[in-house]
């Protein structure tokens, strides 16, 4: 473990360190005056110092002990934020009002802002990154128009690219930043001043990485507060707001400075500021950061939690075995100063692409190490042992830290279950997730149902409606429990093709039943199902365009349509779900499928084969699709039934084979005990016993 | 020899002909492990040769012992593969079947499948090489 040393530059900061304060201070102390000799000694010291302090940036504690980040504020342009004096010369009282700091200018000092930015949090829209296993998309959802549509820059099948849709990466932080944590398509290497909607990037700032919602460990980063500042397209401030530095020093936000801008004009130069909070900085205007590299769990829950007990039953839940036994999520999510955290599943090293920028942090650190290499070499020497610690990765999987007992995890034993079912279940089949039922369970997560932050008490029915678990097979052949979105939207068909429609769109041109007012309160969510007739209206009132093709609706895996002014339903591949492993909560052994007999699966009712799948959405349940776990993963039903009722003669099939063998023992036995006595019989006849 | 003994003994070679079909029939195209249908089948013929195998040991191992009578004409090599017949089918029975029982764990459990496999093959080899030797002298 490294800890870096922050770096205090003298010169940058615009005063001198306490240490040079204490000096100077000392000198006119003991003079009354700052004499000559006094101040050369001064002069050559702070010399010495701003060297050192030049230095300083590339240096580490190397120590397990975590660094104490009592360090000075930067704003974008790598300035650091000095506050007023409380009082102004003429005794005036001084606002502390300056620019908001700069997760990149200031973590990035010590911590190479250009390499954290390849990380899986932030890396999605960078276009050099492999998509990996699908992971949980961001879901567009609108309730007023029943709109809810898996997105994902990574090009996970069933999800839409943003830009399919004709979202722009602003419009998508308007819609996400809730739970973004910055960098990539927040921090667009070159700003369009000429685009309507980045350009407002101009005013609004980038939205950095802001390194405090994961690594902040004292729990007082807050999230609502950062919405609240997201919500006002206040991206540059986003950061100081949130974790509790200041507060906006102005009312107005830099959204609406940006609302009255058009592109091509001068950025107002009337921004907001932040009113600092004074008791947050020393004398020398440092702040201190309370950090930690191994953020707790209840860090990354913000982002990644996962709530199936929506009837108030939260205290049901056991949590994840692994954090009940105390581990924290980093433990087996592990990743360097890259990012690249460790995602767990079996197979990702294959997906895990080694990048430039992870060659040219490891360059840099070879050569620190070998003076005489040269910088071709060293990369060649790079690339081989980022290859070759892509096996690490295997072993923080399940099965790769079982098996290797790392951490003291229990080995595998798996009593009485044949091996093949590790060929073909992962270990989640049987030990994450809800225990399996005879339909799947609502789930709300946070990235899709906002959890975190408040809002009115959330239903099972509250758009988007996501089911778990849903046995599946995966790329690799095995079956996994997964969560499962049905795409809900309006749409033009054309050539057999969708494009969706945006929900301001939709909310314009279609005529949807409004939500009465006095329902709001009860239904906040607006999940009152849509009927036929209310579809067929909204359809109707969608104008004709034979350009862009016929409108439809897709919903619960469905897509409607008029037929003659009729409204049909049929299945189409546009309205198949959107479908993810689900990887925790993991359950113990003894609570894992199959704990209590094969008949947790082999039998006619067992849900991994047999539940049913009732398709989602705002429409009536019933006129939605459902299919059975087996149709979902493409089974034989048949054989599926014929398996599971062979279990019920499994007994006795023990019974006669072990009866058998018992038989055959006995013969064995028998003819070889005599066949013994023969032997000892013949050498006692020709060796009688004295 | 009696109509039980034949019985027992064309039980064994109908149950083993079914499961060296699906087993070792699978192992040969190279898709082991048994799985769906052809998996069923193997398991539905295990009880049939375990019985007849049984009721082969009762009445197959007096008179192929060398020199008894009753079906003493069967020759030493017949002799010896019935016993390794008796041996191999004992051992195939009892690594197919204790890995229905919560005794071993993963490693055993893979032990027992290679057991399986391999004394399958020497017991099918045995059966297929005592047919023609069982009534020769």
């Amino acid at each position: 473990m490294r800890s870096w040393i922050g770096a205090k530059s003298w010169t940058k900061e615009g005063r001198p360190p306490k240490f040079f304060a204490l000096v100077l201070e000392e000198e006119f102390n003991a003079r009354g005056k700052a004499s000559p000799k006094g101040m050369r000694s001064f002069l050559l010291a702070a010399l010495i110092l701003s060297l050192a302090a030049a230095q300083a940036e590339d240096l580490r504690t190397e120590s397990r002990q975590p660094f104490l980040h009592n360090i000075p504020l930067h704003d974008t342009q790598g300035r650091v934020i000095s506050l007023p004096d409380l009082f102004s010369e003429e005794g005036k009282p001084q606002e502390p009002k300056a620019a908001p700091y700069s997760p990149a200018q200031t973590c990035g000092k010590c911590h190479d802002y250009g390499v954290v930015g390849q990380g899986w949090h932030f890396n999605e829209a960078l276009g050099n990154v492999k998509p990996g296993r699908p992971g949980e998309p961001w879901i567009l959802t609108d309730p007023a128009t029943h709109t809810q549509i898996p997105l994902s820059y990574r090009g996970w099948a069933g999800t839409f690219k943003p830009s399919e849709l004709g979202l722009s990466d602003f419009d998508f932080l308007t819609n996400f930043a809730r739970h973004f944590p910055g960098g990539g398509i927040g921090e667009p290497a070159k700003i369009d001043s000429a685009d309507p909607k980045m350009g407002r990037m101009q005013i609004t700032g980038t939205m950095e990485i802001d390194c405090l919602i994961c690594h902040q460990s004292t729990g007082q980063y807050n999230h609502e507060a950062r919405l609240t500042a997201l919500k006002g397209q206040d991206f540059r401030w986003t950061p100081t707001i949130a974790a509790g530095l200041g507060v906006f020093a102005s009312f107005r936000s830099a959204g609406s400075i940006a609302d009255q801008w058009h592109p091509g004009k001068a950025v107002p130069s009337t921004l907001p500021s932040i009113r600092y909070d004074r008791s947050k900085f020393d004398a020398d205007n440092n702040v201190m950061f309370e950090v930690t590299r191994r953020p707790a769990p209840a860090n990354c829950y913000y982002c990644h939690t996962s709530q199936t007990a929506l009837d108030d039953a939260r205290w049901h839940s056991d949590l994840d075995v692994h954090l009940r036994a105390g581990m924290i999520c980093v433990d087996c999510h592990r990743n360097g100063l890259d990012h690249q955290i460790v995602r767990g599943y079996e197979g990702e090293s294959k997906d895990r692409a080694v990048t430039d920028a992870m060659i040219d942090l490891r360059e840099r650190i070879i050569r620190r190490d070998d003076a005489m290499i040269d910088s071709a070499d060293a990369r060649k020497l790079a690339r081989r042992q980022l290859d070759a610690e892509l096996g690490m990765i295997d072993s923080l999987t399940c099965r790769g830290c079982h098996e290797s007992g790392r951490l003291g995890s229990p080995r595998l034993i798996h009593k009485g279950l044949p091996p093949i079912h590790l060929e073909k279940l992962t270990c989640t089949a049987c030990h994450s997730g809800p225990s399996p039922g005879p339909e799947p369970e609502f789930v709300h997560t946070s990235l899709a149902h906002k959890l975190g932050l408040p809002a009115p008490a959330r239903g099972k029915n509250t758009a988007p409606i996501i089911l778990q678990p849903v046995f599946l097979r995966g790329s690799d052949g095995k079956i996994a429990p997964c969560r499962m979105v049905w795409p809900s939207y309006w749409a033009r068909r054309k050539d057999g093709k969708l494009t969706p429609l945006l929900p301001a769109e939709v909310a314009k041109a279609a005529d949807l039943p409004k939500q009465e007012s006095d329902d709001v309160p009860r239904d906040p969510y607006n999940t009152k199902p849509l009927t036929d007739a209310q579809i067929q209206k909204a359809l109707e009132s969608l104008p004709d365009d034979a350009s862009k093709g016929e409108a439809v609706f897709v919903a619960a895996g469905k897509m409607f349509r008029l037929d003659k002014g009729k409204l049909v339903s049929e299945e189409d591949p546009a309205a198949r779900p959107y479908s993810w492993a689900v990887a925790h909560d993991v359950r113990p052994a003894r609570q894992a499928l199959g704990a209590k007999g094969c008949a947790d699966c082999h039998s006619e009712d067992s849900p991994i084969y047999f539940a049913t799948v009732l398709a989602r959405g705002p429409i009536e349940p019933a006129k939605g699709l459902h299919k059975e776990a087996w149709e979902l993963r493409g089974d034989d039903k048949t054989w599926a039934e014929s398996f599971a009722f062979t279990f019920h003669f499994r007994p006795l099939l023990k019974c006669i084979v072990f009866g058998a063998a018992l038989i055959v023992l006995a013969v064995l036995a028998h003819y070889g005990l005599r066949g013994v006595g023969a032997i000892t019989a013949a050498v006692s006849a020709k060796k009688p016993l004295p | 020899m009696n109509s039980t003994a034949r019985f027992s003994y064309c039980a064994m070679c109908a149950g083993a002909f079914v499961l060296a079909a699906t087993g070792i029939g699978v192992f040969a195209l190279g898709k082991a492990p048994m799985t769906h249908w052809v998996l069923m089948a193997h398991v539905a013929a295990a009880p049939v040769f375990a019985l007849g195998l049984a009721a082969v040991a009762l009445t197959w191992s007096g008179p192929g012992r060398s020199g008894s009578g009753g079906a003493g004409r069967m020759g030493w090599a017949a002799t010896v593969l019935l016993w390794v017949i008796l041996v191999c089918g004992l051992v195939v029975i009892l690594s197919g079947v204790v890995p229905m029982t919560p005794l071993l764990g993963t490693g055993g459990q893979r032990m027992l499948y290679l057991t399986h496999r391999y004394a399958g093959i020497v017991l099918a080899a045995a059966i297929l090489l005592h047919l023609p030797l069982r009534r020769r002298g």
